[in-house]
């Protein structure tokens, strides 16, 4: 039924961190977490995901001593985004 | 929607997957509140100096030093509030570094504005004290009346963008107002347009102030809510 949409966004966690990347420049990782209602660890692998499709840029650093990672969404991740809601809509529009 | 997203690879259907677009996208947007003290901070000290100025004016006395002066005091808390907003956001917006840079130069313009006048106003007191021995009478022209309007122009630019980049009309409104107390301002006296000064400060920041700070105590005990 929905072949043609993107697996790497299918998902549902990876979905609302993309969802959440296109309205904001960038993101620090509890944002995301506190959003999406997620566990640390399952945010963790989806992200890594959604880095390793190319549609997110994550830059980890330090803040105060403590670790601070941020993502923040790529063109390329904007282009599939706009392809997937593309994808959906037409489905619904069958 | 579901508050928690637990089921990594939970198939979607399309209306599920917009649904959740959409309730994330909507979580992003309501996901900063400004506590509007910097608009608050500011609608008071403007309000308060023009207040001040007409005063002294109105009632003929003069303080020690200028009253002005508590703008530059007041750069302070609003560099100490600006570190620690920047702080506590977790998330920054398309349109934070555009505000920043619109701010930044207001403040810049502002005090390259006050340089401006300043040095216009002490090469026009000689220009009127030749005119006045010559003559013997006063100086026809009066610089002082025409400071306001601009520095009301000035006001009104980067309130109007940010009321209307945010989608805020009281600012969106306030930053319109000054524009309008420009005009008028040309053709009043000084007095008048300190009135107008204080008058556009409370409508373009101290109301929009209080109504942002009010926004983000109801944001935040909404949040609080949901949490508990």
């Amino acid at each position: 039924m929905f072949k043609d949409l993107d697996p790497i966004l299918h998902s549902q966690l990876r979905l609302a961190v993309i969802s959440l990347l296109i309205s904001v420049k960038e993101a620090e990782f509890t944002f995301l977490k506190e959003k999406t209602g997620a566990t640390a660890g399952n945010l963790s692998v989806q992200i890594q995901k959604l880095k390793d499709a190319g549609y997110i840029d994550v830059v980890k650093k330090f803040k105060d001593n403590y670790p601070l990672t941020t993502c923040r969404i790529t063109l390329d991740g904007v282009n599939a985004f706009g392809k997937y809601v593309e994808s959906l809509k037409s489905y619904l529009g069958n | 929607m579901d508050n928690s997203i637990e089921q990594e690879e939970k198939t979607l259907t399309e209306k599920e997957s917009l649904l959740l677009i959409t309730d994330m996208i909507n979580k992003a947007r309501n996901s900063y509140h400004d506590n509007g003290i910097a608009a608050i901070m500011w609608g008071c000290v403007i309000t308060f100096c023009s207040l001040v100025m007409f005063a002294q004016l109105q009632f003929n006395f003069k303080l020690p030093f200028s009253i002005t002066w508590l703008t530059l005091v007041a750069i302070i808390p609003q560099i100490f509030l600006t570190i620690k907003e920047k702080k506590e956001r977790k998330a920054k917006m398309h349109e934070d570094v555009a505000m920043d840079y619109i701010w930044l130069g207001f403040g810049i313009c502002i005090f390259l504005l006050s340089h401006v006048t300043g040095e216009i106003f002490e090469n026009l007191n000689e220009a009127a004290g030749s005119y006045k021995t010559a003559t013997g009478e006063k100086f026809p022209f009066l610089f002082n009346e025409y400071v306001f309007p601009l520095f009301l122009i000035l006001y009104g630019l980067p309130t109007f963008i940010t009321g209307g980049m945010c989608k805020f009309r009281p600012m969106f409104w306030g930053g319109i107002f000054c524009w309008v107390c420009s005009i008028i301002s040309v053709y009043t006296h000084v007095k008048i347009d300190l009135l107008l000064t204080a008058a556009a400060a409370t409508v373009a920041w101290l109301i929009p102030g209080l109504i942002l700070k009010q926004d983000y105590v109801r944001a935040k005990r909404e949040l609080k809510e949901q949490h508990v």
